[in-house]
């Protein structure tokens, strides 16, 4: 998941390559066509705000060498949020290529809303009207040479999922005009537009434009604004603003919109026709609608969730793991190592390193490849499918009013839920949420309770194999938990909650290539990630059983571990590299459990205290980038000792009840 | 057309083409919403009103109404007293109402000459029927305010409204959006940008677990407060 290269970007950004940068509506295909110029995978999936970074790629296009550059969808050039303001900051600062604004065929009327806006900008670009065969299945025809005339631009149609058009795209790059269309606004407004465009500082966009974004209020222009101009500039520019707006009821943003979708509709009328002829009823749009009706859709999550149980918990978890683990690591590889290793190096030393109780190969590589790699590919497959398919954004309007309870809203599922596959990529897409307060819950929700993929197939398929009982205290226990923490979290972190809008996808039937190809990259991301972090904490296992300090460490978390958790002394090792990921502690109880050292309470207490801990180092820098080092602080400071807390209220409420699983 | 001249101009001599232009107490009307306006944006001064006025006689109007206690004229400083406070906002409610009216609901091009018309003819059952009517807009078609009548803080759901907030429709149903009265401005803005604004058309999808709505092809997923604030008519 992690293949959002963004540090890539230092290094390309001064280079005299030519440049195409990708901009449009959310969710219109920008990071598909990128993969298809590039031949890099970037995520691709059905939902709105996938892409969270700006990414880039090279490609030879036209027989030059061009930089191509990815970027989070926007609705406006006035952000609103983290994710759009990169997007308006590539347009603002760096050096101009040509920009290609991807729409969607079908919903061209939000598309010339940017269209207008880059047109104001004077940039040069053309105009990509993608996913022209879901805008002909419904009906829907524009035409491409009448829009071009109106806009003076080239218009270009694409399919990016099955490759048609490209050639014409390609093409049509060597060619970016500025747009002719224009907008005329109230007078008040073009007279404030005149007295600001005087006092800005030069840019990359037009000083019109970059008005225009002023008296729409942008906040987030504030720092560009201090960095190029005197504080008395910017103060007098407040002062236009403020004497325009006081002219009008309702916002100039607002009032700046309703102009240009006025326009886009002038335009729109001329350039795009409709047949009912389209087929509306199809079984995706039933589906679609389904999945969020107040009765129905119940069932259905219910049914999603037992077929990804099915798939990732038994299949992955339970055959693929067995398979791995016991036949082809158990029979073969670990036995031929073990062989291998005391033929080359006839020292104990060695062989304890490699293929001892703490070996490198029989402990670190077997758990990450058989133990975990299985649950994880498995579960990116089917996770794969959920996101392509349109339903995440639906489960959102389902758990709306749940997440009200912990100051969020449905929207809040979306990087929650990207959780479940790994919590450091869900941290990044926090950005997605309007507001401080929601990033920084939704930030120490997902390091507290939400379990990535790795640690959710270990720990499901450990107390499935008590029972659904256990199972059900388990995700109960961690459900509660992470609700009281957003409730009471939500009432002492400042700031209000923001709006549920959340647009929904049409569904869609996911494309094998591109559940393959996302998946693999995930893989790929896991082995590279996570295996290294295995070996280290391994390693240091090791090192720490020789010079007799894990011995050390147990007696001295003998009071936490056995005490208060009513857990075997050895369980202190899983949670030491539990600190590392806690997956890979997940593992280590695995095997506990495999060898029969713990009882079913001690199973579930166990699990969940290791699903409270922060996920893994990894999460923990992004937390620190994301949210500063020391709310990051603050967040592992509160989530460590309250992991064992639960673990110790849990134990005793369950011993006290004498509850049998 | 120079000041002085319009102040020599006697009373009823050569029409000329203001937009609403009749007897003697529709011209007061006429001043009194001038100055309700002009004090609306911050300029009520002598000087002012005699520069928006279109009319002729316009400082004996003036005069008049000072004389019979609706205004209060010192040097430049121009007041509203108690009773010509009343009226002119009777006045200016029934105005920006009629203009919401011929120009929302019967999309008439000549709104603001019929509105001239009728501000001085409602009665004020009828005027309140119309403001219920409407839903109880907050704002004329121009944006500026609507003073608010004894029905908009009753609220009364007797009449069934031709403009109702979104979040009365039935799921299925659709209907254009008339205006929108955001709590906030961000609001506004975020919706705007996805093509929600007055003119377009919206389909209810559903109202549990949210709302859900459709404006062309994207469909919306949204709380119950935002489809409170979104008025629309059936189409």
């Amino acid at each position: 998941m992690h293949d959002h290269g963004s540090n890539d970007g230092e290094r390309y950004r001064d280079s005299h390559l030519n440049k195409v940068l990708l901009i449009g509506n959310p969710n219109v295909g920008k990071s598909a066509l990128f993969g298809l110029l590039t031949g890099k995978y970037v995520t691709v999936s059905n939902y709105p705000g996938t892409t969270v970074e700006v990414t880039y790629g090279n490609a030879v296009l036209n027989k030059t060498r061009t930089l191509v550059i990815d970027t989070p969808g926007v609705n406006s050039l006035v952000p609103m949020s983290e994710d759009e303001k990169v997007t308006r900051d590539m347009l603002l600062t760096d050096r101009a290529g040509v920009v290609v604004q991807v729409a969607d065929a079908k919903n061209l009327r939000r598309g010339l809303l940017i269209t207008l806006q880059l047109s104001e900008m004077e940039v040069p670009f053309i105009l990509d009207l993608n996913m022209d065969d879901e805008a002909k299945s419904r009906g829907i025809h524009v035409d491409q040479e009448k829009l071009s005339r109106l806009l003076g631009i080239e218009v270009v149609k694409t399919v990016a999922t099955r490759r048609s058009g490209i050639d014409k795209l390609v093409k049509g790059i060597q060619h970016p005009r500025q747009s002719i269309a224009g907008v005329r606004y109230d007078d008040a407004i073009e007279a404030g537009v005149r007295d600001i465009s005087v006092l800005l500082p030069g840019a990359n966009i037009a000083r019109r434009a970059l008005a225009l974004m002023v008296l729409a209020g942008d906040e987030s222009l504030k720092g560009w604004l201090h960095a190029n101009l005197k504080d008395h500039v910017i103060a007098e520019i407040e002062k236009v603003r403020q004497a325009v707006q006081s002219k009008f009821n309702n916002s100039l943003g607002y009032l700046i919109n309703q102009r240009r979708i006025k326009k886009a509709d002038e335009i729109l009328t001329q350039v795009m026709s409709r047949h009912e002829a389209g087929n509306r009823s199809t079984i995706a749009y039933h589906l679609g609608r389904l999945s969020m009706h107040p009765v129905y859709g119940l069932p259905i999550l219910l049914a999603v969730l037992y077929l990804v149980y099915q798939f990732v918990g038994v299949l992955g978890a339970g055959t693929a793991v067995n398979f791995l683990e016991k036949t082809v690591f158990g029979e073969y590889l670990n036995p031929w190592s073990t062989k291998i290793v005391d033929f080359i190096f006839p020292v104990p030393f060695m062989h304890e390193l490699l293929v001892g109780d703490y070996g490198l190969i029989t402990m670190a590589l077997t758990y990450s490849i058989a133990i975990v790699l299985p649950i994880v590919g498995f579960f990116f497959i089917a996770f794969g499918v959920l996101e392509d398919s349109g339903y995440l954004p639906r489960l959102a309007v389902m758990v709306n009013k749940i997440f009200k309870i912990m100051g969020l809203n449905g929207k809040a599922v979306l990087p929650m839920i990207l959780g479940l596959g790994c919590d450091t990529m869900a941290t990044l897409t926090t950005r997605i949420l309007e507001t401080k307060k929601e990033r920084i819950l939704v930030t120490l929700l997902l390091a507290l309770g939400v379990p990535c993929s790795a640690q959710l197939g270990v720990v499901l398929g450990m107390v499935s194999g008590i029972s659904g009982f256990a199972t059900a205290i388990w995700i109960g226990t961690v459900v509660l938990v992470m609700m009281l923490v957003g409730y009471l979290a939500a009432k002492i972190i400042p700031g209000e909650p923001s709006d549920f809008v959340l647009e929904l996808p049409p569904i869609r039937v996911p494309q094998f290539t591109n559940i393959l190809v996302k998946t693999m990259a995930r893989v790929q991301w896991y082995l590279k990630e996570a295996v290294p972090l295995f070996i280290l904490g391994t390693f240091i296992l090791f090192v720490g059983h020789k010079i007799g300090a894990l011995e050390y460490f147990q007696k001295l978390t003998d009071p936490l571990v056995v005490g208060l958790l009513g857990l075997p002394s050895r369980a202190a090792e899983a949670f030491v590299i539990g600190f590392l990921r806690r997956d890979y502690g997940a593992a280590g109880l695995f095997v506990m459990a495999k060898e029969g050292m713990l009882d079913p309470i001690q199973v579930v207490v166990s699990l969940v205290v290791i699903t409270l801990f922060v996920p893994c180092i990894a999460n923990f820098f992004v937390m620190v980038k994301e949210r500063g080092m020391k709310a990051a602080l603050y967040m592992v400071a509160f989530i460590f000792p309250f992991a064992f807390a639960v673990g110790g209220v849990l134990n005793w409420i369950l011993r006290t009840l004498k509850v049998a699983l | 057309m120079s000041e002085h001249k319009r102040v020599e101009t006697v009373e009823g001599k050569a029409g000329h083409p203001a937009l609403c232009v009749l007897p003697e107490i529709e011209k007061e009307d006429e001043l009194l919403e001038i100055m309700w306006t002009l004090r609306e944006e911050g300029k009520l001064t002598l000087d002012q009103i005699v520069q928006s006025c279109t009319m002729e006689g316009c400082e004996d109007i003036l005069k008049g109404l000072s004389k019979s206690g609706w205004i209060d004229v010192k040097d430049q400083a121009v007041e509203l007293l108690p009773k010509g406070e009343k009226r002119a906002r009777e006045l200016v409610r029934r105005h920006r109402l009629s203009l919401r009216l011929f120009y929302d609901l019967f999309a008439l091009d000549g709104a603001e000459a019929e509105a001239c018309k009728f501000e001085h003819i409602l009665s004020p059952e009828v005027t309140d029927s119309v403001c219920t009517l409407l839903g109880h807009p907050p704002n004329s078609p121009d944006g500026l305010p609507i003073p608010r009548g004894e029905c908009c803080a009753m609220f009364k759901q007797e009449m069934k409204p031709l403009v109702a907030p979104l979040a009365d429709l039935m799921p299925g149903e659709r209907a254009k959006i008339v205006f929108i009265t955001p709590e906030s401005h961000s609001r506004l803005d975020r919706l705007s940008a996805m093509g929600v604004v007055p003119g377009s058309v919206v389909k209810l999808h559903q109202k549990r677990p949210a709302y859900v709505i459709q404006i062309g092809e994207t469909m919306v997923a949204v709380d119950k407060d935002i489809t409170k604030e979104i008025f629309v008519k059936k189409v």
